[in-house]
């Protein structure tokens, strides 16, 4: 009779506590399983490795990176994803579609609409269904807004990888007041939970409205006086010129999306190239740069939030009376197909993949995330550069580990 | 000084007032100028002789004669060092009423640990700058390693992946350390407790002090989080032993 002892799993937290805590090895435990594996673990002459991560003050998140010195030059890095894992798309799949919203928003701490926007475009047009204008101009009016927090986030912290601490508690103030005026019309002030299948949660309420006003009135000042005490500072733009230059034969050859790819001069920008919701009718400018390296991607966020502003502006002025949620019943069965969603967020295209079975829950959800299209570049951007530089070029490329990892 | 026999002048250090003793460059001459004989320099104690004050009571401070004692070397070599009946438990510190008075200070300038694994740590630092700067409390000076901290707000969730780097985070901080769990995640899995990949809160490896929920909690709710803290490191004044030192939840749970 066989019997089954009870191993631990090697996943159990719990082994974790009768191991010895040494030292924290960069080589991994098991022999090399590629080739690429095997060039990288082998020491050439003078190189040495160093262990980036996972908890580090400026990697956005919990990554890993081991990077191959020479001297204080990175000779090659090797990033190993992975510590924030949640499987998300798996619990999408044992979700119904109403509740998949929410489980969305974490992947995207920093703008969480834009999360949830790809997701219920993919499902509406699952459903054939038409959203009310007024919910078009909501979720445009409430994104606009979250980007600007975003780009006003990334400010902050692309100077604080390149050493510089005031810009960060500049940029706060910025995003904690949208925040606030998010969280009056959604609830939440990080994961709002706002988009619905077929419109949005809640209507337009005074306090966001007065809020957003008191804030409109100040903001074009308030962001130029930010910038400028980046924009105008030498040692930031003579550190940031030049760094991490990415061209764009190798933006397009990477998939690189978003501010980082119109960085490098290519107009691309999902609102106009496939236009969805109500962004055909705005008014808007797609600002591109040409140089590519560091300082021109900030310097495209800065234009970018520019845009934004123009287009709340047009949002207030055109909103529209009407219902914000379509009719559309509790529990959706959507026919059996594949829809795909796709937005343009502060970071790139976000993008969803979903099959449906007929069920209540969908069969296979794929979320694509920029962030870690971009992660992948830093590969070819960081060799050649300093240590201290690591840190600098990974910022300004602008990821969230959440969506990395998923 | 008796690790250095040969040392010329007095044993013992210069006596109070006593300042031509030492012209030589022998310890015990204020400032200590650099000595010809440096190999020397370094196993000799400083002994700075206390020229300015004396007490009213005759006997106190050893009646103005050197101490006897002035290194903690020699100190380790006697009898007293070899009693050392003061480790309590799994703890590397020594519990005295000291620690009445230490703990004080230890609650009112709380030095968290910048480690953010996801999502609230956006919250985190969001209350540590300009709107809600927790600095106004004496919670700020977010170090950035684990060695200098001492207390680690653990603000995401925490894969099995993360969970081997969190611990050893948490082992590398010195003894008097707290954890504050941040977010649903940490404190009972949260949204995430269906997972395959996560652990389902954090008291499973490591001791918790202080649980804000939320998903993820405002910064004013960290910050509440925090003033409970040192509520608490102020409750447990001198109450070191009874002090959980593995993961709170019990076997088979
Ligand atoms: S509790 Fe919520 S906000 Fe915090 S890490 Fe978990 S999912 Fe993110």
């Amino acid at each position: 009779m066989v019997t089954h002892s009870r191993q631990p799993s090697a996943d159990d937290p719990r082994v974790l506590l009768d191991q010895e805590i040494g030292v924290f090895e960069p080589v991994p435990p098991y022999p090399p399983r590629t080739e690429r594996e095997a060039e990288f673990y082998t020491l050439g002459d003078g190189e040495m490795f160093v262990n980036m991560g996972p908890q580090h003050p400026s990697t956005h998140g919990v990554l890993r990176i081991v990077l191959k010195l020479n001297g204080e030059q990175v000779v090659d890095l090797d990033p190993v994803l992975g510590y924030l894992h949640r499987g998300v798309e798996k619990i999408c799949e044992n979700s119904d579609y109403h509740h998949i919203v929410n489980q969305l928003d974490p992947l995207e701490y920093i703008s969480s609409l834009f999360m949830e926007w790809p997701y219920v475009q993919a499902a509406e047009k699952l459903l054939d269904l038409e959203v009310p204008r007024r919910a078009e101009y909501i979720r445009v009016l409430s994104g606009e807004l979250n980007r600007i927090a975003s780009h006003a986030l990334f400010m902050g912290w692309f100077a604080l990888d390149l050493g510089g601490l005031t810009p960060i508690l500049w940029s706060f103030i910025e995003r904690d007041e949208i925040v606030e005026m998010l969280g009056a019309l959604t609830g939440a002030r990080m994961l709002f939970n706002y988009f619905r299948i077929g419109g949005v949660n809640g209507d337009l309420n005074h306090e966001f409205m007065s809020r957003l006003g008191s804030w409109m009135s100040r903001a074009a000042t308030q962001i130029e006086a930010n910038t400028k005490l980046l924009n105008e500072n030498e040692i930031f733009v003579r550190r940031a010129r030049g760094l991490g230059r990415m061209d764009r034969e190798m933006a397009l050859r990477m998939c690189v999306t978003g501010p980082n790819l119109r960085a490098t001069g290519v107009p691309f920008d999902v609102r106009r190239a496939h236009p969805y919701s109500i962004y055909p009718e705005l008014d808007f400018d797609v600002p591109t740069r040409t140089e590519g390296d560091s300082l021109a991607r900030y310097l495209l966020r800065v234009d970018e939030v520019k845009q934004s502003l123009r287009i709340i502006d047009q949002c207030l002025h055109q909103m529209p009376d009407g219902p914000i949620m379509a009719r559309i019943p509790r529990l959706i069965r959507p026919r059996p197909g594949r829809a795909y969603g796709a937005v343009e967020s502060p970071r790139g295209q976000y993008t969803m993949y979903m099959i449906s079975d007929g069920t209540d829950q969908p069969f296979r959800l794929r979320i694509h995330d920029p962030s870690f299209v971009h992660l992948g570049s830093v590969g070819r951007l960081v060799p050649g550069n300093l240590v201290a530089d690591t840190m600098a070029i990974m910022a300004s490329l602008d990821p969230v580990m959440g969506g990395v990892d998923k | 000084m008796a690790l250095t026999p040969d040392a010329p002048g007095a044993p013992g250090g210069a006596a109070p007032g006593d300042v031509t003793a030492g012209a030589s460059g022998q310890a015990g001459t204020m400032p200590v100028a650099m000595p010809a004989d440096s190999s020397r320099a370094l196993t000799e104690a400083i002994v700075v002789p206390n020229s300015l004050w004396t007490s009213a009571n005759p006997i106190a401070y050893n009646g103005g004669r050197p101490a006897e004692i002035t290194h903690l070397r020699e100190w380790a070599q006697t009898e007293d060092a070899r009693r050392d009946n003061a480790r309590w438990g799994a703890l590397e510190v020594i519990p005295t009423k000291a620690d009445y008075v230490l703990d004080l200070i230890r609650a009112n300038s709380l030095w968290p640990l910048l480690s953010g694994l996801a999502c609230c740590a956006i919250e985190m630092m969001s209350a540590a700058t300009s709107k809600n700067d927790m600095d106004r409390w004496g919670m700020f000076p977010f170090r950035a390693s684990p060695r200098q901290a001492d207390v680690l707000i653990v603000a995401g969730t925490l894969t099995t992946k993360m969970s081997g780097p969190l611990l050893r985070l948490w082992e590398q901080m010195p003894e008097p350390k707290w954890c504050v769990a941040m977010g649903d995640c940490t404190v009972s899995g949260g949204r995430y407790k269906r997972s395959y990949s996560t652990v389902e809160g954090i008291d499973r490896i490591m001791p918790v002090d202080v649980y804000v929920p939320g998903c993820p909690p405002r910064p004013e709710g960290l910050i509440f989080g925090m003033m409970k803290l040192q509520q608490l490191v102020k409750d447990r004044r001198g109450h070191w032993p009874e002090r959980m030192v593995g993961p709170n939840v019990p076997d088979g749970v």
